[in-house]
């Protein structure tokens, strides 16, 4: 039995960053409905955007200002223009019209960003402590800090506070929501602004921690979604939880010669035992929205 | 009673629902015309920078205005040694004229034009500074641009050589036209785009090919309609293994196998790990060939095979030195490798291993990427020649590609093997007689070429008709990134791969090389 | 606003959105279908290069595969984001039998179909306790785990037996097409006759016993239940027709280029390809035709005009998103408004003037 320990540090490690791109999916799922595979080409996009400033001498803290800054347009775009004409439409219709505006974001990445080898540079990435036999950056300790603090902020927010009660509103039935006088543009704004600041932060991170390529990165929504679906799309510990679960079964994977080639099905399939569990008592008899 | 369907409400209903499908079809008319013309504007700009010949349009990234654009015309030394590959952070200064070859395109040329032209002349076609002007000969090129990298730096440098040809006389007065098209790392598309290639434009030839599945989808066809390749880069097994498919480079099997020769040699290792992207038809091939040539002589390889696309590199890394070798053999693309590089140097692991990997790595953005944790402990084999070489055909391939290619070609590896497949095509169809130029005789010339001497490679290339195996390229050099660039650290070397025996054999044999 | 929240209530209860019954009806007579694709599959191939002939193959394949989509979702309202993964199956099943045991074409991509469609009913089993989103969530992650265990384990790449691995030289063995069609045109031909027997088979579904089971169990399950409906029996059924016609289209496409990449049917394109689904129109026959030339044709013009692959990305992103604002019903569907109000407009203009 190959010591497992250290897989079990890279495997925290990696388990944050999914972590932190589900809470942002559920964040947003919760409070506008819309379960978006853009999430991560915003968040991308951000930091495609602070590389080539940050090669140009404009201070860092800036560049990442101005990628965080990106996001969170981006992410209002979509949510004002765009997902307003969809609201009536399917909760998976919506979902797969992300895809459209990820396809978009995806394509100019690509066409306007050229492919050069490139890893974006984070200055806590020099600083680490060892654990286990396995230095840590200080970067993934901010990341696995930042996917606790973001949980627990993000939880606080939507139960303590009157934006958070509308957003709960909101997604809950949308059209009682409004005849309650719930000012649903203005709430869905704030879903949508905060869902594009979580993006572009955790898009700094991973552009560092994995690394700063468009695809590649885009597309590592679908794991994000995984983690989300262990919390059922509206606990935010258990996207946490399932997350850093994730994360640790894929990496402990790794010594063990005959499945390390397939360890990257670990999101896929703790999220389908984690849906079939949960749903294992349901019959459905009336149609309706689930 | 009137009649119902004469009723006012009825006849607003039907009229409101065609008015509600008529307007959509509006909208998406409307929708439609202005998709077009944007592609078509984006599409006319970004081909009025780059060589008409190019059909993959480039788009030449205005990323920062303040950057400042790098003379890499001033001098030639200089170019490969300052990061050249950030020349696609250039702005585009002037667009290239495929027009007159006395021509400089850019102003930092200008110090000695026409002595600079005259030379590049020289160093293409027939070198009279003529445009040619006949019935365009087609000649094809299949690469996989879009998708996880870009490869078509192959087909860039195939297309500058070209151009320079074009506009020196051509193929005895007659013009190339170069067809590049993408295939999206799809076979499907591989196979679609080159039977547009073969059935439709009739090409004589390709030339520059540079695909990770186009080789296994369309080596079938090749062999059908007697179409001859000389690939720029060949990848998997299929590009080295296929009848009618001759790359110029060694292939990554080659290229780990002198990586691992040499450390064997200078470093003493005696266990290896070698990591491969586990692309079926590759990894086991690769890593298969190392395992080969270390039976012979005691040593070990062990592998790991990865999902190219993991978020954690980590963990490959702590498997890797999981069975305490004495070096490890990263062996994928430069924009895998970083990652792991990175996470290498988070466990600040350079001294405790020997970390090295086949030209792949060989990228003058790497050392940047990577940092300078790196320097003195990163080892890459080379399959051609130093980007920064003196010798002739290298100092051809960088000067045509600043007068006849964009300033966003990669000046890279990619580039010299397209450059000299098109050469060894130009040379190879300038012996033809101009008038009965067709396909056959295009592919029995191009079957014949033999003891093809460049300074871009080690040994004379020849396409080895007779062999199952095209590999015509089999001896390499070592570089190591020493402060930020790459040094050259030996000269040329045999690579001793027991599957090289046949043609080694056909090669002493005679008549191949001299 | 008004006409919108109509459509979907009119769209949850199984008809088209907008357009009348007759209109859907008029699309649907099979006469007016098979004239006209007899006459594509005899003249097209002469009419057309052997670029446009491999990507009108290629949309044929993929509107097969969408058929198996719009099938879940127009007829019942279930969302599969699995298709393309199980269409991949089914081009993998078939290779290995090719290669492996040497049986004639059209017994290979029956076992493709097969397999396909087992497999599809395993992922359709958890239908039976979820739809909506949990459903597509599930379906993509099955896609997901199929995207990594296929990009591991490979497709053959040319060499003899099961695995069909050629370790260093040798022939290399592409996928042997069917005996009676080799060339580009006539495997072109076979495709559309495969492709149409495929649409001909859900439109028998529709029309018989399944389609009205299925009709009740969208309306309510728990009539369905009361009237007797085994309403377990017909959600896997439809599952496993989803996945019969996937994994014939899978066959096909392993046939048409010989030999496949294990990267190339990613999660993330079988929710492309329900995008197109949703926007081609789920509710008729044309809907996974226009899906399979939005799929396919569409790039290809992209290719043909030059236009960068990362370019076309942005230009598919912007379609789609305009498609699926513009119309619930899909394309399909509005062609199908567009017939009817000109149908109504001619009858009227007839009636007024025998007035």
């Amino acid at each position: 039995m190959p010591n497992l320990s250290p897989f079990f540090v890279t495997g925290l490690a990696v388990g944050a960053i999914y972590a932190l791109s589900g809470v942002g999916l559920v964040v947003l799922y919760r409070a506008s409905g819309v379960l978006t595979v853009a999430y991560r080409a915003i968040g991308s996009a951000g930091a495609l955007l602070a590389w080539p400033l940050a090669q140009d001498g404009l201070p860092q803290a800036l560049a990442w200002l101005v990628a965080i800054g990106l996001a969170t347009l981006l992410s209002l775009v979509y949510g004002r223009v765009l997902a307003p004409q969809l609201a009536y439409r399917d909760t998976v219709v919506k979902a797969v019209a992300t895809l459209g505006f990820a396809l978009i974001l995806l394509g100019f990445a690509r066409w306007y960003w050229s492919d050069d080898p490139r890893q974006l540079p984070l200055p806590t990435s020099t600083m680490g402590l060892s654990l286990f036999g396995v230095r840590v950056t200080v970067t993934r300790l901010i990341a696995f800090s930042l996917a606790l603090l973001i949980t627990i902020g993000v939880a606080l927010f939507l139960n303590r506070t009157r934006l958070g009660l509308s957003m709960r509103a909101l997604a809950n039935n949308r059209d009682l929501s409004a005849m309650l006088g719930i000012r649903v543009l203005r709430v869905e704004t704030w879903a949508w602004l905060i869902s594009g600041v979580l993006a572009g932060v955790s898009g700094l991170m991973l552009s560092d921690l994995v690394r700063l390529d468009a695809i590649v990165l885009t597309f590592m929504v679908i794991p994000a979604m995984a983690a989300a679906v262990v919390g059922r799309l509206r606990s935010l510990a258990g996207t946490l939880i399932g997350g850093l679960l994730i994360g640790v079964l894929e990496a402990v994977a790794t010594p063990f010669q005959a499945i390390t080639p397939y360890r990257s099905v670990a999101p896929f399939v703790v999220a389908i035992i984690v849906i079939l569990w949960l749903q294992r008592r349901r019959v459905i008899t009336f149609t309706g929205d689930q | 009673m009137k009649k119902l369907s004469n009723h006012p409400m009825t006849r607003r209903q039907y009229s409101a629902s065609t008015e509600v499908g008529l307007r959509k079809c509006l909208s998406w008319f409307v929708f439609i015309a202005m998709l077009s013309t944007l592609v078509i504007f984006v599409t006319a700009c970004t081909s009025s920078s780059s060589t008409p010949a190019d059909t993959a349009a480039e788009a030449p990234t205005e990323a920062s205005e303040s950057e400042a654009v790098q003379p890499t015309e001033a001098t030639v030394s200089e170019v490969a040694t300052e990061a050249p590959a950030e020349a696609s952070a250039d702005e585009a200064a002037a667009p290239t004229e495929e027009a007159a070859a006395a021509e400089p395109t850019e102003e930092a040329m200008a110090e000695k034009p026409t002595e600079e032209a005259a030379m590049s002349d020289a160093l293409c076609g027939l070198g009279n500074g003529q445009e040619a002007t006949g019935e365009p000969i087609n000649v094809g090129a299949v690469v996989g641009a879009t998708g996880p990298d870009d490869f078509s730096s192959a087909a860039k440098g195939a297309a500058a050589y070209f151009n320079c040809v074009n506009a020196n006389g051509g193929i005895n007065g007659r013009p190339i036209n170069y067809i590049v098209e993408d295939d999206g790392w799809n076979p499907e598309q591989a196979a679609q785009v080159a039977a547009k290639l073969v059935n439709d434009d009739q090409v004589v030839a390709m030339v520059g090919n540079t695909s990770f599945v186009e080789c296994a989808a369309n080596a079938q066809l090749y062999e059908d309609e007697n179409v001859i390749v000389i690939s720029g880069v060949g990848v998997p097994r299929e590009c080295f293994y296929s009848a009618n498919i001759a790359p110029t480079n060694q292939g990554p099997r080659l290229s780990n196998l002198g990586m691992i020769q040499y450390a064997y040699e200078t470093y003493g290792a005696k266990k290896i790990t070698c990591m491969a992207p586990n692309v079926p038809g590759m990894a086991e091939w690769l890593c298969a060939g190392l395992a080969a040539w270390g039976a012979d002589k005691g040593v070990t390889v062990e592998t790991v095979f990865f999902d190219p696309a993991t978020m954690d590199p980590t963990s490959l890394v702590l498997q890797a030195i999981s069975s305490e070798p004495d070096a490890i053999t990263v062996s994928t693309p430069a924009g895998v490798a970083i990652p792991i590089f990175k996470a290498a140097e988070e466990q600040d692991l350079r001294e405790a291993y020997h970390w090295m990997g086949p030209t792949s790595l060989y990228d003058l953005d790497f050392p940047a990427a990577v940092g300078s944790y790196w320097d003195g402990h990163l080892d890459a084999q080379i399959e051609f020649v130093n980007t920064d070489s003196e010798g002739s055909d290298n100092q051809a391939w960088l000067k045509i590609l600043d007068e006849y290619g964009t300033p966003d070609d990669p000046r890279d590896s990619f580039s010299q093997a397209g450059f000299l497949a098109a050469k060894i095509f130009v040379a190879t169809v300038l012996e033809l007689d101009p008038a009965s130029l067709d396909r056959e005789t295009v592919s029995e010339a191009l079957r014949g070429v033999s003891n093809f001497k460049s300074d871009l490679v080690c040994g004379p290339w020849y396409f080895g008709a007779d062999a199952d195996l095209h590999n015509a390229n089999h001896a390499g050099r070592i570089v190591q990134q020493v402060d930020g660039g790459w040094q050259t650290v030996t000269d040329c070397f045999e690579v001793e791969d027991p599957d090289l025996k046949p043609i080694l054999d056909m090669e002493a044999a005679g008549g191949l090389v001299d | 606003m008004a006409p919108r929240s109509l459509n979907t209530d009119s769209a949850a209860q199984g008809q088209p959105a907008t357009g009348s019954p007759a209109a859907v009806a008029s699309l649907g007579s099979v006469a007016g279908v098979t004239v006209p694709l007899i006459l594509v599959a005899v003249f097209l191939p002469e009419l057309v290069g052997s670029f446009w002939l491999r990507a009108f193959t290629s949309s044929a394949i993929f509107a097969l595969a969408a058929a198996g989509v719009a099938l879940l979702y127009g007829r019942l309202g279930l969302v599969s984001l699995a298709q393309v993964a199980l269409l991949g199956l089914g081009a993998w099943v078939t290779l290995r039998l090719s290669h492996g045991a040497g049986l004639p074409f059209e017994l290979v991509l029956l076992g493709g179909g097969i397999a396909a469609g087992l497999v599809g009913l395993v992922v359709g089993l958890p239908a039976l306790r979820m739809r909506g989103l949990y459903l597509a969530l599930i379906t993509l992650m099955a896609a997901g785990c199929f995207q990594v265990i296929v990009g591991g384990t490979g497709f053959p790449d040319g060499g003899p037996g099961f695995l069909g691995r050629v370790t260093s030289a040798g022939a290399r063995l592409l996928m042997a097409r069917p005996l009676i069609a080799q060339s580009d045109p006539a495997y072109f031909r076979y495709v559309v006759v495969v492709v149409a027997a495929g649409f001909l088979l859900v439109a028998l579904h529709r029309r018989t016993r399944p389609g009205r089971a299925w009709a009740l169990i969208r309306k309510s399950e728990a009539c369905a239940l009361s009237a007797g409906v085994n309403v377990t029996l017909y959600k896997t059924w439809a599952f496993t027709l989803a996945g019969f016609l996937a994994g014939i289209a899978g066959g096909l496409l392993a046939g048409s280029v010989g030999q496949l990449d294990g990267r190339n049917f990613p999660a993330s394109d079988s929710i492309l390809l329900f995008a197109l689904t949703v926007v081609g129109g789920a509710y008729s026959w044309l809907g996974p035709a226009i899906t399979g030339l939005l799929l396919r044709a569409f790039p290809s013009l992209l290719i043909a005009w030059g236009v960068d692959g990362n370019l076309a990305y942005i230009v598919f992103g912007a379609a789609l998103l305009h498609a699926l604002i513009t119309a619930p019903a899909g394309v399909a569907g509005q062609l199908s408004d567009l017939v009817a109000g000109l149908r109504a407009r001619f009858k009227r203009h007839n009636k007024e003037q025998d007035e």
